[in-house]
């Protein structure tokens, strides 16, 4: 589940797919999307392209990405009260999404950051880090099931 | 029933999901949209003989019947799945499916409440959450819903049952904000008195009672709730989202 594991080769081969299907969901110029382009901030993606899109990366990769699951997964091992308070993402938090989202830009991360403005840091390469999670997911699945 | 001549409702070529559809309304709304030239994929609990007597009764039309139960989000998954896998789009989901479990609230037991909640209400989540994704990534699509005028106005013994299509009602009204912005719409049909299987005992109990506070006088049939079903999937209900249509003979003005 670390992201440290994540190359960019890997994230490199499904970018090109990520970002036509983004481009799809979207109803944007593939050029647009980015892997450093914020979904929120830079392509204009409203809550509900987030589930449009996961729902097109699910067909395209051919991997299921379970729904609402995104913050959840982003929060790791932290309990819900360890990772935010009233709303508000705590320290701890903070420095867990920084790692889970290494590749957010750390001046994006506003201070206080309040848990729904998560999605707002959300980029391409996001995505792309998301798919190959599931791919990986997917094949260890796979693997240990009976022949 | 006649088959209806209507020409070019915009529903021909489209795909349609009727859930429950081997009786009742459910088979009537089936009927209706395949006469439109729809093909329709109706669902069924466990009455398969049912279900495959509506085809048979439909023959040169495009029916075809698989056994779903609603209340089960995964199976829900795998039939929306496999259905776009073979057609890439559904254009229509009508929630038909439900049970009716009557009894005074202090006679029911545990599993009259479940039953008719986990199949009215979770049902028709577990659907609309199978195929709202992929009516959201064509930007079009509608939803029909059946309610029930207990959504509304309830009468005795029918606290489960009432409650059921009130979270309905109020279902149809929140979806239809949340999936207008991708050119979906979101109705509900809700009918009064029906002459169906499932609301026997209702109309036996009440007798006469009943048709007096119908202001047209008769019970209604099937085929009048999917007529009220085939309008708000065609064409003609592209500009209406978030209402329910009220199919009683005038039975809640009373």
């Amino acid at each position: 589940m670390s992201n440290e594991n994540i190359t960019k080769e890997e994230i490199a081969t499904i970018f090109p797919k990520v970002a036509e299907t983004m481009a799809d969901a979207l109803g944007c110029d593939k050029e647009k999307v980015k892997l450093d382009a914020s979904l929120i901030g830079d392509l204009g993606a409203e809550s509900i392209d987030f589930l449009d899109i996961i729902f097109r990366l699910e067909r395209a990769f051919k991997v299921k990405i379970p729904r609402g699951k995104i913050v959840e997964e982003a929060r790791g091992q932290l309990s819900e009260s360890e990772f935010e308070k009233g709303g508000v993402v705590t320290d701890a938090g903070v420095a867990r999404l920084k790692s889970f989202l290494s590749e957010v830009p750390p001046e994006r991360f506003k201070t206080p950051l309040k848990s729904a403005e998560i999605p707002k840091l959300f980029t391409t390469e996001t995505f792309c880090k998301m798919v190959i999670r599931q791919q990986r997911a997917t094949a260890a699945d796979g693997g240990a099931k009976p022949a | 029933m006649n088959e209806p001549k209507i020409i070019d409702s915009g529903l021909s070529g489209g795909i349609a999901i009727v859930t429950g559809g081997s009786r009742g309304i459910g088979r009537a709304i089936v009927e209706i949209l395949a006469a439109s030239g729809m093909e329709v994929i109706f669902t069924f609990r466990d009455n398969s003989a049912a279900a495959n007597e509506v085809i048979a009764a439909n023959p040169g039309k495009k029916i075809s019947a698989e056994q779903v139960d609603a209340r089960d989000s995964a199976a829900c998954a795998a039939f929306a799945e496999k259905i776009i896998d073979r057609t890439e789009k559904i254009d229509l989901l009508v929630n038909n499916a439900g049970v009716i479990r009557d009894n005074l609230l202090a006679m029911l037991d545990d599993d009259d409440i479940k039953a008719v909640l986990d199949t009215n209400v979770t049902g028709t989540f577990n659907m609309t959450r199978a195929v709202a994704p992929y009516m959201i990534s064509k930007r079009r699509g509608k939803i029909v819903n059946i309610s029930s005028v207990s959504g509304e106005k309830g009468g005795r013994g029918q606290t489960n049952y009432a409650a059921s299509k009130g979270a309905i009602n109020a279902l149809t009204k929140a979806l239809a904000v949340e999936l207008a912005p991708r050119g979906i719409t979101v109705n509900a049909v809700a009918p009064g008195v029906i002459e169906t299987e499932m609301s026997r005992t209702v109309r036996e109990l009440a007798g006469d009672q009943i048709q007096s506070r119908i202001l047209l006088k008769r019970i209604g049939k099937p085929e009048d709730i999917a007529n009220a079903v085939w309008f708000l999937s065609s064409k003609f209900a592209d500009y209406i989202t978030g209402e329910i249509l009220h199919v009683d003979g005038g039975f809640k003005m009373e």
